[in-house]
């Protein structure tokens, strides 16, 4: 039934004396031991919670723990243990009787119990970090990238307040990859201007693996490969849900989501889950300024519905995603002079009063995602899964035209694509297990006619085909390997008209490979070591292949080259979990460095003389590059209430063939903050409350001669954060406030395109409301 | 193990069979041909009407294809020093056939945009001689007067949204005219 148990080094026996008490329902001690799984040796310092009540405590040398004053009801039981992936047991204390739960062996005879997630270590030797719900929760109101920048390693690339790309060890946009409900999201990212296009709140849990990981995901995967989870559907007929509201200060709006699940009485197996969720904001604003025509209006809904059985299980989801937002007006430069005149006025030469209307620039988005996925098990332990994925990405770019064109989009892209996906995961003897499979994708990029402007980038057709095999297999008690390869052919069809309206088809082919090997090593319970080797690719997209004009955002004539090659990325990782002080310091220090040859980037190649003035031409070359860095997470238990946590990272880019650093790379960045937390307080629980200053580091490092201006220096910024349950009815209420930039500082960072024209947000306030009920909230 | 190597088999041949159907036809990528790129300007025409028995003069650029692509050619005229001249602007597209004559467009937009002339080291002035429906200058129509012979050269910039109230804007000052740049043409100028 369950697949992959030699990874999941953890095993939970949960005697759970439930006191005969229940008077008040709030004195229950839920105790037990938390063994490794394969010699039931008791594991000190793993850490044992309930997640929704923000409780927690750390087993001790026998492996033992003990949680008091529980509630009776459904409780959600977390272990984390260093090195694992957590997981997470549902706990039903209805009995008033003292009963043991033996979670692994005795499921099917204990209805009380249900496995709510099996998370097999699927990235043995990478190192990753996850947003869990309630992580995501607390940066309710941003957008994904956002969201992301919290996990030390993640960075946005920003376009203005309205456009944010995320960044992992560098690198962003094609470099990395998404994988939206198993399914490669697809969605023009090669624009700077270009943000990924999905709602977060689709997924209640994201995983950012930062490693090079092209075999078990394909191409692109070179910084890393952010993960939006498919969620567990229930399999009993009760329904759960929640709702959110959301209001945020900064732009005067808010927005909100919600979700509805369940299970169809009398088919136990088949479940259903719907869910929505919009943003609707204003101009955004800076300390002295409105940053004109900065609004977003954002919507999402996905349903799900799904079976299964010991045997088999098929889903089939459906997600749709819209948002319109606003392009600063002051960036719309015309040409260079244009550009010198906003770096030295300093201010953005369009300011007009707050308004909620969006006008052009704009861009305008919408990306349905539908997927099937069905799964058989063969054997015991063998299991086939196939899934299809089909994804429409609809593109509209409006800008500033004469003649009354600005209600005609400027670019204007339909993308689609076609993925499928055969994996056979299986077991071989008794401790080798992984997974073979075929991958295919059939991709179409047309421009839609009626532009009355020269295609930015052209038609073409992408089609690939790729076979892995990805095995992990235990070393020694203490070392878990994985080693895996995959092999993959790209072609690429281009229909385009030359400058002499001449039509040209020309066709690219790529075949590349790559391979893993990683491990994760349990030197001792309070030390955990993950290392991988690995390598990516990544084809070159079709706009460094064939731009060839004005990139009027980039104030720069931009020009292809038909002859570049893939991109190969080696990068290795080295991942250090360990406790000190009997676990009143936790340290999690990632250490990286990628070596990537034939690395695309536009270089200066003199000027070109327009009717717009002379424009500095830039050429997309290929290049030797090698990134390295480190990131870190520091966490100190100072009392039982109050922990102070330190984030930093640390990223260098240096062009080994021109002996210089990279352009737009993330400078040094740190977060320290004080964590307080009160498990209860009057009817409120799970009381949060924190404090952070981050601070970022001017870009020091930067190539000579490429940038208009030098970088934005160092800035602080400071932000509070507070939030707290109780129940409310049957269900929980819980409300959050969230701070940022509280002392609304004046700055600009070196990670946004638009810094030459006018300072980032001030200060955001952000309030939330959630309500949720049933059993699977 | 065999059973294991069956069932890979199994699992690529199914694999093969989705990803395999795939269509065929190129009509589908092959885009229409380019359809009239109507707010390309690809050349711009200064035509110096002489007074008072100066001849007529014209300055002229070409970027017969729009941005990028080929090279910018300049037609010029030498300029009679000490004289008047009534200085018309035409913007055309030549990429379009009958050709588009664009400043009929900046006309019928006047309010949004403003010609200014900058000379550098050539002896000339300009003083609009034109307005729009708010009684500002655009500049599509100017006098120049010449001075002594010089050498030199003359920016015509056509702003997009310009601040035409701002400190100096109306009487031809590009300093706080703030907008975006739609055209910006150096020519060099000779009077003699």
């Amino acid at each position: 039934m369950v697949f992959f148990r030699a990874c999941m080094a953890l095993f939970l026996t949960l005697p759970c004396w439930c006191s005969a008490q229940t008077a008040s329902g709030c004195d229950l001690v839920l105790s037990g031991t938390v063994m490794d799984e394969h010699d039931h040796t008791p594991l000190a310092f793993a850490e044992v919670s309930v997640p929704a009540l923000g409780r927690g405590t750390v087993t001790d040398e026998q492996g033992r723990f003990r949680l008091e004053g529980l509630c009776a009801g459904s409780l959600v039981v977390r272990v984390d243990h260093l090195g694992c992936e957590p997981i997470e047991r549902r706990i039903e204390v209805r009995e008033e009787r003292a009963i043991e739960l033996f979670l692994e062996h005795h499921t099917e005879e204990l209805r009380e119990l249900e496995v709510v997630r099996e998370r097999p270590d699927e990235h043995v030797g990478q190192a990753h970090d996850a947003l869990d719900k309630h992580a995501m929760e607390r940066s309710s109101g941003k957008t994904l990238a956002e969201m992301l920048a919290t996990i030390p390693g993640v960075n946005t690339l920003n376009s203005g307040p309205t456009i944010s790309k995320p960044v992992i060890h560098g690198l962003s946009g094609n470099r990395i990859l998404t994988l939206n409900q198993g399914v490669r999201q697809e969605d023009q990212q090669w624009g700077t201007e270009h943000a990924p296009n999905l709602d977060p709140f689709s997924s209640d849990r994201i995983t950012v693996v930062k490693g090079a990981a092209s075999v078990q995901y394909g191409s692109d995967a070179l910084g890393g490969v952010i993960i939006t989870e498919p969620v567990e559907l229930p399999r009993e007929a009760e329904i759960s849900g929640e709702v959110r509201g959301i209001g945020m200060w900064n732009g005067r709006g808010g927005g909100g989501n919600a979700l509805l699940q369940g299970g169809v009485q009398g088919m136990r197996g088949l479940g259903w889950r719907v869910q929505g969720s919009g943003r609707y904001l204003g101009d955004s604003e800076a300390p002295d300024y409105v940053l004109s025509n900065t609004g977003v209006r954002e919507g999402g809904a996905s349903a799900a519905v799904g079976y299964r059985d010991h045997r088999w299980n098929a889903t089939a989801y459906y997600s749709w995603f819209t948002r319109e937002l606003g392009i600063l007006r002051a960036s719309h430069i015309g040409n260079l002079t244009d550009l010198n005149n906003a770096i030295e006025s300093g201010t953005p030469w369009y300011v007009a009063d707050f308004t909620y209307d969006i006008e052009a620039p704009r861009q305008d988005v919408e990306h349905h995602l539908v997927k099937a996925e069905a799964g058989y098990a063969i054997s015991e332990r063998d299991r086939i899964v196939l899934t299809y994925g089909y994804q429409a990405d609809d593109r509209q770019e409006y800008d500033i035209r004469r003649g009354g064109r600005s209600g005609t989009p400027a670019i204007d892209l339909f993308l689609t694509t076609h993925t499928a996906d055969a994996v056979l995961k299986h077991w071989i003897g008794k401790h080798i297990h992984g997974k073979v499979g075929v991958s295919g994708v059939y991709q179409e990029n047309i421009n839609v006619p009626g532009t009355g402007i020269r295609p930015l980038i052209p038609n073409y057709r992408k089609q690939s085909g790729g076979v892995f095999l990805l095995e992990h297999f235990p070393i020694s008690p203490k070392v878990e390997m994985e080693a895996g390869v995959r092999v993959e052919a790209t072609q690429l069809d281009v229909a385009k008209y030359t400058f002499d309206d001449v039509l040209i088809t020309p066709q690219h082919d790529f075949t590349n490979s790559a391979f893993t090997l990683g491990a994760n090593w349990s030197v001792k319970d309070s030390l955990r070591l993950r290392f991988n080797v690995g390598t990516a690719y990544r084809p070159p997209h079709v706009s460094e292949l064939y731009s060839e004009g004005l990139h009027h955002g980039a104030a720069a004539i931009e020009r292809g080259d038909a002859q570049l090659t893939s991109e190969r990325s080696l990068k290795g990782t080295i991942d250090l979990e360990a406790l000190w002080f009997g676990g009143r310091l936790r340290t999690d220090v990632t250490l990286y460095a990628n070596s990537i040859a034939d690395y695309i980037y536009l270089r200066p190649d003199g000027v070109e003389l327009t009717i717009r003035g002379a424009f500095p031409v830039f050429q997309y070359v290929a290049t030797d590059a090698f990134l390295y860095g480190l990131d870190a997470t520091l966490q100190a238990k100072l009392t039982k209430r109050f922990s102070l946590r330190n984030r930093t990272s640390l990223v260098r880019g240096r062009d080994l063939s021109q002996s210089e650093w990279l352009f737009q790379m993330p400078s040094d960045r740190m977060e320290n903050a004080l964590l307080f937390e009160l498990p209860q307080a009057g009817a409120w629980r799970a009381v949060e409350v924190s404090a952070a200053s981050q601070i970022v580091f001017t870009q020091s490092r930067v190539p000579v001669d490429l940038d208009y201006s030098d970088p934005p220096g160092t800035y602080h910024l400071l932000g509070l954060s507070a939030s707290a349950s109780r129940t409310l009815g049957k269900g929980e209420l819980r409300i959050g406030l969230q701070a940022n930039n509280l002392l609304n500082t004046t700055y600009r960072d070196y990670m946004d395109r638009f810094r030459y024209y006018a300072d980032a947000r001030g200060t955001d306030l952000t309030f939330w409301i959630r309500y949720s009920f049933g059993k699977h909230t | 193990m065999t059973t294991n190597l069956r069932y890979m088999t199994m699992a690529l041949f199914a694999a093969a069979a989705i990803t395999g159907c795939k269509r065929d036809e190129e009509d589908t990528l092959v885009p229409p041909p380019p359809a009239n790129e109507e707010e390309v300007i690809t050349t711009m025409i200064l035509t110096f009407d002489g007074q008072a028995g100066a001849a007529d003069k014209e300055l002229r650029f070409t970027d017969a294809d729009g941005d990028g692509g080929g090279v910018p050619v300049f037609e010029l005229d030498t300029l009679q020093a000490a004289s008047n001249y009534n200085v018309s602007i035409i913007l055309l597209n030549e990429t379009v056939s009958p050709i588009d004559t664009i400043s009929n467009e900046v006309l019928e937009e006047g309010v949004d945009h403003q010609f200014f002339f900058q000379p550098t080291d050539a002896n000339i002035t300009f003083a609009y001689s034109d307005a729009d429906a708010n009684g500002n200058p655009i500049g599509l129509q100017t006098t120049m007067a010449s001075g002594t012979a010089s050498v030199g050269s003359l920016k015509v910039t056509l702003r997009h949204e310009p601040d035409k109230t701002a400190a100096g804007v109306a009487s031809g000052d590009i300093t706080n005219a703030a907008g975006e740049t739609d055209i910006e043409v150096t020519f060099p100028v000779v009077i003699e």
